[in-house]
């Protein structure tokens, strides 16, 4: 149960780190575009929360390059943002599913419980 | 400090809090006073979000802060639940609601008392979901913060860092500025709500406002047109009759010097008004067939009543002139006679309006003077003649001597009259 998670905010990313690992997730976080795609690479998550507003690379572009290498890799976003426009450009780039800030613990965690049970059964059988 | 100044210490920060109105500069001093004396991992404040039916976190200080708005609590979250459901649960109504700490959690899953009763299962459960949520939030102590029945908010606070438990003062001042916060943030939102009422209010007033004032402006540019179609209407009387034509405005010009010879207000609109009753008396006469109205012989009697009806359609005819209200009521009379004889109506004396009286006279010299289809027209002299001749029967006398006074002190043309009989 590998979960990636993206956001500027180091607080964000401690937060949810320890909520994560306290439910036994192996967790890691990346502060930036660039960061997160190199810890993809690297940590091969089944599951990446990816916020959008980030400086440099951001979370629109990293879900565009995630779903270009890795089509199979669940990608929550995790935004303060939810126009419209914005939700819909995502689940058209590939994500898979559109969670708004501030957003329910529990909600959360049973849709990464869902991802990653959904990728271990399908690369299992 | 010993414990009572610790307490004492502690009311007195409470009671200036109290005073601050705004609740978010409140909430964070809340906040930031207990982070700073009592020394926790972290101070945070879970807020009812009204728009949202959510509770959001507004402020959250301390090593383990919560990011605010980050996490939302809603409706029907565990802690959330077990604050603003009252008497829903007999079992749960045995546990104290007024706070919830982590140690006090852990006694009642070890109690069996608790646990074995009626609603075991299902309070079990939910004693667990509240450790796992404490757990979540790193929270040590929540307190909540009601305004009547409603939970407003919870006061969420961390392990003390210097360990060990919390003293029943600072539970007990933890619950007090719950309380005091709850109803700051209920007195504000009802101010909020009023102004709020308030400026709707003013909107729609000014709305209403603007509204009138184009209604008025529509119903004076209706007005305006109307008028506008009642002068080419008189005009078109006066063009029918080709001895007459043009002469709209000297009949008009000698109304207005007799009213003023008689000392007529003539101030405000008082004077438009007798212009315009100058120029519009016989625009009734629009409705008279033109054999009728140009008949070079007697009328018939039959013909002679339709004629008598041009006071009234005229009248009928600027009703609608809601400005110029008095305007109809003068030229539905200005075929009265001062001695009640005249028609439609008999008035006599001052019961006909001076405009009118004014306009008899205006008139019937005019008729006297000018060439019309059954006579030639006959000299000034004559005509002042014939009106003293009527005045105190036909014509009010005061209005005939002014009139003559004004004719013979004005620089009109005198011999314009003449010159127009003398041509035909």
């Amino acid at each position: 149960m590998k979960l990636l998670i993206v956001d500027d905010e180091v607080e964000i990313c401690d937060f949810l780190k320890s909520f994560f690992e306290e439910r036994n997730y192996e967790v890691r976080s990346a502060t930036s575009g660039e960061e997160a795609l190199k810890a993809v690479e690297q940590f091969k998550p089944h599951v990446v929360l990816l916020d959008i507003k980030m400086p440099g690379v951001n979370g629109v572009q990293v879900l565009q390059e995630i779903k270009a290498k890795f089509p199979k890799l669940k990608v929550i976003m995790v935004t303060a943002l939810e126009t419209r426009d914005k939700i819909e450009e995502c689940l058209r780039l590939g994500a898979d599913n559109y969670i708004t800030k501030p957003l329910s613990l529990e909600y959360l965690e049973n849709d990464v419980r869902e991802k990653i049970e959904a990728v271990t059964n399908s690369s299992s059988a | 400090m010993t414990s009572f100044e610790y307490q004492e210490a502690l009311k007195n920060a409470a009671k200036s809090m109290v005073r601050v109105k705004n609740p978010r500069r409140l909430l964070k001093m809340i906040v930031r006073f207990i982070n700073r004396e009592v020394g926790l991992s972290h101070a945070s404040i879970l807020m009812y979000d009204q728009d949202k039916s959510q509770y959001i976190f507004v402020d959250s200080r301390g090593r383990h802060r919560i990011p605010i708005k980050l996490v939302k609590l809603d409706e029907r979250n565990p802690l959330i639940r077990w604050f603003s459901e009252k008497g829903n649960h007999t079992g749960k109504d045995r546990l104290s609601k007024d706070y919830l700490t982590h140690e006090q959690v852990n006694l009642w899953l070890k109690n069996p008392a608790i646990m074995n009763n009626g609603h075991a299962d299902e309070l079990k459960e939910h004693i667990l979901q509240l450790q796992d949520v404490m757990l979540t939030l790193k929270a040590a102590v929540c307190v909540p913060g009601y305004y009547k029945k409603e939970l407003l908010g919870v006061l969420i606070l961390g392990e003390k860092i210097a360990g060990g438990a919390f003293t029943p003062e600072e539970l007990s001042f933890f619950q007090t500025l719950a309380n005091d916060a709850s109803m700051t943030i209920k007195n504000a939102r009802y101010q909020e709500d009023l102004l709020a009422k308030n400026l709707l209010l003013e909107k729609k007033r000014t709305i209403l406002q603007e509204r009138l004032r184009e209604i008025e402006q529509m119903r004076k540019k209706e007005q305006e047109t109307y008028y506008q179609i009642v002068m080419s209407l008189a005009r078109e009387v006066y063009a029918k009759d080709p001895y007459t034509s043009g002469h709209m405005e000297d009949v008009a010009r000698l109304g207005v010097m007799t009213a003023e010879k008689l000392g007529f207000d003539l101030t405000g609109k008082k004077k438009d008004i007798l212009v315009a009753a100058l120029h519009l008396h016989d625009v009734g006469k629009i409705g008279i067939p033109d054999h009728v109205l140009m008949k070079p012989e007697r009328l018939t009697d039959e013909e002679w009543k339709i004629m008598k009806e041009h006071p009234s359609r005229g009248a009928m005819i600027l009703e609608p002139l809601t400005d110029f209200k008095r305007v109809a009521h003068i030229v539905r009379h200005h075929h009265e006679r001062f001695d009640g004889k005249g028609y439609p109506d008999g008035l006599k004396g001052e019961e006909i309006p001076i405009e009118a009286r004014i306009i008899a006279v205006v008139d019937a010299f005019h008729a006297i003077v000018s060439t019309r289809c059954y006579r030639r027209g006959r000299s000034v002299l004559i005509a002042f003649d014939e009106l003293r001749a009527n005045a105190g029967t036909q014509f009010d006398a005061e209005v005939v001597n002014a009139f003559i006074a004004a004719y013979q002190s004005s620089s009109m043309d005198q011999t314009e009259y003449k010159s127009h009989h003398d041509a035909h």
